[in-house]
């Protein structure tokens, strides 16, 4: 079997050759751009995972942070798809003035650097502010508490369902919903029996997207709350108090960690081309 | 009823103008009109949702401009059904059932009990249409929209469907207005024919009386009239024509000549003196070996260029001194006239044919 790309006819010898060559290096761009990505994690998991995931039995603290990891993740999610389905439904459905700086002050998150997020956050919900201040005294204490984790997390990630939704959204045909109005549905009936049930999966794969973004995130969380540590914290603080050798176990635990979102929304995609 | 009374409406790329017209309480209405006239629009701000942005809509006696779909008691079938992927075709028929017993005779009526349990990604584009159909009415509405309906059907399942919908709007007596690329349909089914283009109604009235009388060019270029002549046209009254010879209908008065090309046909009309256009449907041409000496006042020979079967009917093509006019005969008149490409034949239409607009 040629390995390189066979001559069509009539095509000249020097053509079907550069072919080849720009072949070849296409070929090698991708190898090590893969590598690129590939190479440090999975040396990260090899040198760590097994130690990280032996250890969690007695690393009391690393298994503290997975878990309020996964618990602030999910309350920030849970607050992204309340705030954030009716908002993706509006961008997607509605057209009106001003949607597209809507929707540009909505991603903006996406693109700003996360301690300038989290600065941002302290600037409106620390002590110091007037709202922090009066959300303190209500009992309700941001920074240095979950609550700051949870509002890090909803500011950083929310973006990424919102975004996620709204295509879902888009994808539906609004005349689904014109004909179950004529059939005697109201606004929110139609939308709940026959809009909701039609972009289930991808909304579900939206918040999917913004729990994985969620637990992996560092810079805003960090600003807000550095204790209790979530995962990724806690990686940073080992690296910084006990070295690399420190470190290793808890960031391998947490790419593990990282990859039950992806196996999620990979196992949702298909079953969504299978049909089901 | 259905009344709209200079409704305006916009969605996407579509806009309705002014859009008035009446189809009276238990009445068939026809809209036809062009791709991008807005048809679909047209239904849409009546079901409500696309919003009017002025006018009045009027559903069986009550103003429903400003309410919600929901309240106005439509049914609508759109040309591509829409139903809902994530149910069953019973579900979808259940969907907005007034009850089940009338879900159940739908279902039954329009054939897809059998598909009752199957998901409606499993069914054809005929089956989805008939399911959509029977959705829309077992909510037993007061008015039902259907946005070309029996596109997707084959011409067999389209005559029996029609009749089905033909037999429950009797039986059920509500106002509908179906949207239809195909003007036999309006013939067949409408009390009214709304004529479209371009968000305009530009022609309302009887379906025959549309179809005959053409209020232009256009009009009768897109209801399917092959003959449609620009001339000029002028009063005769005065010349006395022989056809007209006693006037017992008082025809004198009314008596055109309209010329087109080398060619003048009699006519009947009030009309301006000057540039006009002449309609003859093909289906008022008779064709035959010699002059009649019947009341046919337009009598032209000319040579046969063209004959295209189509159905019971030979659509033929004669070129009378450089124009051509087609008739439409039967394949039995063709044979008996023997009828070929390139042997003369005498062509012959009345007065009250020619339709000047």
């Amino acid at each position: 079997m040629p390995l390189a790309a066979e001559r069509a006819p009539g095509m000249p010898a020097s053509s079907a050759a550069a072919r080849g060559a720009g072949a070849i290096v296409v070929a090698l761009a991708a190898s090590v751009f893969l590598l690129f990505i590939v190479a440090p994690v999975a040396g990260l998991v090899a040198s760590g995972g097994w130690r990280g995931l032996a250890g969690l039995g007695a690393d009391r603290e690393l298994r503290a942070s997975l878990v309020l990891t996964a618990f602030t993740a999910t309350v920030a999610t849970v607050l992204g798809v309340i705030g954030g389905t009716p908002v993706a439904y509006l961008l997607a459905r509605r057209a009106f003035r001003g949607r597209a700086l809507v929707a540009a002050i909505i991603d903006l998150p996406l693109v700003i650097p996360h301690p300038v997020a989290g600065i941002a956050l302290l600037l409106v919900l620390g002590r110091a502010t007037p709202f922090g201040a009066a959300l303190y005294a209500a009992g309700l204490r941001v920074t240095g508490s979950i609550t700051g984790i949870v509002c890090a997390m909803l500011f950083v990630s929310a973006p990424l369902y919102v975004s996620a939704a709204r295509e879902a959204f888009a994808r539906i045909d609004s005349r689904y919903e014109s004909v179950a109005r004529t059939l005697g549905d109201d606004a929110w009936r139609a939308f709940r029996r026959v809009t909701l049930p039609l972009a289930g999966r991808g909304l579900t794969a939206a918040a999917i997207v913004m729990w994985g973004r969620a637990i992996s995130e560092f810079g805003a969380i960090v600003i807000l709350t550095y204790n209790p540590k979530v995962a990724s914290v806690l990686s940073y603080d080992r690296f910084t108090s006990t070295g690399l050798s420190g470190a290793v176990p808890a960031a391998a635990v947490l790419v593990l960690f990282a990859l039950l979102p992806l196996v999620a929304l990979r196992a949702l995609r298909m079953d969504e081309r299978q049909g089901r | 009823m259905i009344r709209l009374a200079n409704v305006a409406a916009r969605a996407g790329a579509f806009a309705l103008a002014d859009v008035s017209f009446e189809v009276p309480a238990g009445g068939y209405g026809i809209v036809v009109g062009p791709a991008g006239a807005g048809k679909t629009t047209l239904l849409e701000t009546i079901a409500g949702v696309v919003r009017a942005t002025s006018g009045r809509i009027v559903l069986c006696g009550n103003d429903v401009t400003h309410a919600p779909p929901e309240a106005r008691h439509i049914g609508m079938v759109y040309q591509h059904a829409f139903l809902f992927p994530h149910l069953t075709v019973r579900q979808n028929v259940d969907y907005g059932a007034a009850s089940r017993d009338l879900a159940d005779d739908m279902i039954t009526r329009f054939g897809v009990d059998a598909l009752a349990g199957r998901p409606v990604d499993s069914l054809s584009g005929g089956e989805r249409q008939l399911v959509a159909i029977a959705r829309a009415l077992a909510r037993r509405p007061r008015v039902l929209l259907l946005d070309e309906p029996f596109s997707a059907l084959d011409p067999r399942t389209r005559n029996i469907v029609r009749r089905l919908v033909r037999t429950v709007y009797y039986e059920q007596r509500f106002t509908a207005l179906q949207v239809t690329h195909d003007f036999g349909e309006a013939g067949l089914l409408g009390d009214v024919a709304i004529v479209l283009d371009r968000g305009h109604v530009v022609q309302t009235g009887d379906p025959e009386d549309v179809f005959r009388r053409p209020k232009s060019p256009y009009i009768a270029d897109f209801l399917g009239a092959e003959n449609v002549f620009a001339g000029s046209a002028r009063p005769i009254r005065a010349e006395e024509p022989d056809w007209v010879e006693g006037d017992p209908d008082g025809f004198m008065e009314h008596a055109v000549a309209f010329t087109t090309g080398a060619l003048t046909f009699y006519a009947l009309g009030d009309v301006v003196p000057g540039p006009t256009h002449a309609v003859i449907r093909a289906e008022e041409v008779s064709l035959s070996a010699e002059p009649s000496h019947s009341s046919m006042q337009n009598q032209f020979r000319g040579r046969i260029i063209e004959i295209v079967p189509n159905g019971a009917l030979s659509r033929v093509t004669i070129d009378v001194s450089g124009t051509p006019i087609v008739a439409a005969v039967t394949a039995r008149s063709v044979r008996e006239l023997r009828l070929v490409v390139g042997s003369d034949v005498v062509a012959g239409f009345k007065a009250t044919a020619v339709h000047l607009c």
